[in-house]
């Protein structure tokens, strides 16, 4: 039984270990919360706040290192917001979309890049903050409350008009879409990240050298893929909100 | 061999009983709130700065587009008007050697004319002065022809004689 001797050898390196659904719980009164996540999560937003306050410190007419590199995650995620809003409206929602798509990019970035196994936690392991399920779900709830404001916001109580247009047939249809679309922004990005990450420590598990490195290519991809996705259909879910707004 | 290995794999993946994968909790509204203090200071540190250089630097290309086509108007104008001030110093000057040329020569023509009126008089004058002279000679020498005559005679047949 060599062959077992090799693979015992094997998990106890600490690199090749793999915890899920176990969380490292804070209590706040009487709530818990899952502090790994929290954890990562200041780390990804240091790092958002701490790049745009070095870009931004002194901006010049011509742009040059860190400054340009700002100004072209602009002109992307604006256009992210643009070609899913329209030259109009999309100026306001900027920010917000922005944000979701640089927050989530990072995160998940983070979670492929950054050496997190580094730092031991009594419970739980450190990972990107977008494989747990609270977080995600938070965006996708904030981002459904977006487009309801921008709906109300742009048509009033009429907004709601939408559930019997075209015809009040399509009523539990309409209605029904209220809840997937939440659902499916929340569990794509959840179960992409969290799948991914998955293959790649069992893989690193099974073969530790090489084997992975393809898949964690495909696994920058897809999260970079997965945070325009969450953007983009953010940003159409308001556009809709608002061109139903325009009809009026 | 290979369901070992997967057997530890699966182990390896082992989900714990509490918690779990959709575990909720006070997470959750707490990563919004956090998302959305995100979303205020990156609009502060981020979006705004970067949106009004980009706007100011959009305004100012257009600014100085809209300059530089003024000025190659005007400096076009410029050069049509030089142009013109050029062809009509050329023409000035043409009008001016011509009426200098005129001048001259009308000038020269006078001034030959007085000096030819000038020298003839100056003859006429000297010829006039030359007859009175003459004339004088003329007149001198017949007085002195009738005193020489009558000394003539009167030393040939005496004064008696002479003076009878």
């Amino acid at each position: 039984m060599t062959f077992f001797d090799g693979l015992n050898v094997t998990s106890a390196f600490p690199l090749a270990e793999l915890e899920v659904g176990e969380h490292f719980y804070w209590e706040i009164g009487n709530y818990t919360v899952h502090g790994q996540v929290f954890i990562t999560s200041w780390v990804v937003i240091a790092l958002l706040l701490i790049t745009s306050y070095l870009g931004t410190r002194n901006l010049e007419r011509v742009p040059s290192g860190l400054q340009n590199f700002l100004e072209y995650a602009l002109d992307f995620v604006r256009d992210i917001a643009k070609s899913q809003i329209g030259e109009k409206e999309y100026r306001p929602w900027v920010p917000f979309i922005g944000t979701l798509f640089l927050f989530i990019f990072v995160a998940n970035w983070s979670g492929a890049l950054f050496p997190w196994k580094i730092i031991e936690l009594p419970e739980s392991e450190l990972a990107a903050p977008t494989n747990d399920i609270n977080t995600t779900v938070a965006l996708a709830l904030l981002t459904v409350l977006a487009y309801f404001y921008a709906g109300i916001s742009k048509r009033g109580i009429g907004y709601f008009k939408k559930y019997i247009e075209p015809t009040p047939i399509l009523l539990p249809i309409n209605i029904l879409e209220e809840f997937t679309k939440p659902l499916s922004l929340s569990f794509r990005l959840f179960g992409n990240i969290l799948a991914d990450e998955l293959v790649v420590a069992v893989l690193v598990l099974l073969v530790p050298l090489f084997i992975p490195l393809p898949v964690m290519a495909l696994g920058l991809f897809t999260s970079a893929i997965q945070a325009l996705i969450f953007a983009t259909l953010a940003g159409a879910y308001i556009g809709e909100s608002l061109e139903h707004g325009e009809e009026e | 061999m290979i369901n070992q290995m997967i057997l530890l794999a699966a182990e390896a993946v082992e989900t714990s009983k509490e918690g779990g994968l959709f575990d909720f909790d006070a997470t959750l509204p707490l990563i919004a709130l956090q998302f959305l203090i995100l979303v205020v200071l990156m609009n502060i540190l981020f979006y705004k700065p970067l949106t009004r250089v980009l706007d100011d630097r959009a305004e100012y290309i257009r600014q100085n587009l809209n300059q530089a086509q003024e000025n190659s108007k005007k400096s076009e104008e410029l050069a049509q008007q030089f142009e013109e001030q050029i062809k009509q110093a050329r023409r000035e000057s043409q009008e001016m050697i011509a009426q200098a040329q005129a001048e001259a020569q009308e000038q020269a023509a006078k001034n030959l004319a007085q000096a030819q009126q000038e020298v003839q008089a100056e003859r006429e004058k000297a010829t006039a002065e030359i007859e009175a002279q003459k004339k004088e000679a003329l007149q001198s020498l017949e007085s002195q022809v009738d005193t020489l005559s009558s000394q003539i005679l009167e030393k040939l047949v005496g004064k008696e004689l002479a003076k009878r």
